[in-house]
């Protein structure tokens, strides 16, 4: 059985650094990553935070690459369940590339184990999470849903 | 091991499945975020969909399904390159649900699943495809958002 990778593609009518400062500013990342501020200073070897709208921390990891505007790669564990064993870190890649006039993300998120149950959960997420990104970096305003906590 | 290469790809718009599905179908529209591409059918079950680019037919296919504004299947075959002519058809669908969220909904978001799928195991359509969608369906989304697709061409 082979680990799954999730890897999704998406043209955004924007500027690499705008993208960039989209994944990497918590004031940003707020608005379309379900109120998540997601928090580093964003050199190699820093940690990184994913912090609810309440302020609990979500997801922690760390800084694997960072070139601006072009590369980011970060690990994070998600905290397990209640009852559940502790779940291993998975790896998160950000590609920032021009085509066709504007700006094209690839992500590819990956390092989780054969049949992973957290995999299905992390595709749907993110589907949702770029799909509101490149919707706020086009009309200035995010796609009109809120998550659960 | 060979397994036969599967495509899914979804993506959430703020439209309603009424104009996205408008903008599935309508010719004009199609034109706008296909790389030029327009697509002409009747859009009913067993009709003819012909895709023009540059005035010359690129794709004679058939519907499968139509559901409007919910389902839409149809086959896929490219007639344009050569190397590419004897493989045979693959099936592409595209799925339309609202979509809510985990909490209520504050606005119309669509949900749009794509799945292009029979392929046979050593596909050369496969990797084209799997870099076609993303662009067609990025513009598709631009355009019923604001106004002006994302032009491209490949």
């Amino acid at each position: 059985m082979e680990n799954p990778k999730f890897v999704y593609v998406l043209h955004i009518n924007t500027s690499p650094q705008k993208l960039w400062n989209a994944l990497t500013q918590p004031e940003f990342t707020q608005q379309y990553w379900g109120g998540r501020r997601v928090q580093s200073d964003w050199t190699v070897g820093a940690s990184i935070k994913h912090l609810k709208p309440d302020g609990a921390v979500e997801l922690r990891g760390e800084v694997l690459q960072a070139d601006p505007p072009h590369r980011l790669s970060y690990t994070f564990t998600s905290p397990a369940r209640e009852g559940e064993p502790e779940r291993a870190p998975t790896r998160v890649t950000f590609e920032i590339a021009v085509a066709f006039g504007v700006t094209k993300l690839t992500i590819v998120h990956d390092g989780f184990e054969p049949g992973s149950k957290q995999f299905l959960e992390v595709a749907n997420g993110w589907q949702a999470i770029l799909s509101s990104l490149k919707t706020l970096l086009e009309t200035g305003a995010p796609l009109p849903f809120t998550w659960k906590g | 091991m060979n397994t036969a290469p599967k495509f899914v790809y979804r993506t959430l718009i703020a439209t309603t499945p009424k104009k996205l599905w408008a903008a599935l179908t309508d010719p004009e529209f199609t034109t706008q975020y296909w790389g030029g591409t327009r697509l002409e059918s009747d859009w009913t079950e067993g009709s003819r969909i012909v895709f023009r680019w540059q005035g010359k037919i690129v794709h004679d296919d058939k519907i499968l399904k139509s559901e409007p504004p919910r389902l839409l299947s149809y086959t896929f075959k490219p007639l344009h390159m050569e190397e590419l002519l004897a493989e045979p058809a693959s099936r592409v669908t595209f799925e339309i649900e609202e979509f809510t969220g985990k909490s209520k909904r504050q606005g119309a978001v669509v949900k749009l699943t794509v799945t292009h799928e029979d392929f046979p195991a050593e596909s050369k359509i496969f990797p084209m495809i799997s870099q076609g969608w993303p662009d067609i369906l990025s513009s598709l989304k631009t355009l019923l958002e604001t106004g002006h697709a994302i032009e491209f061409e490949w």
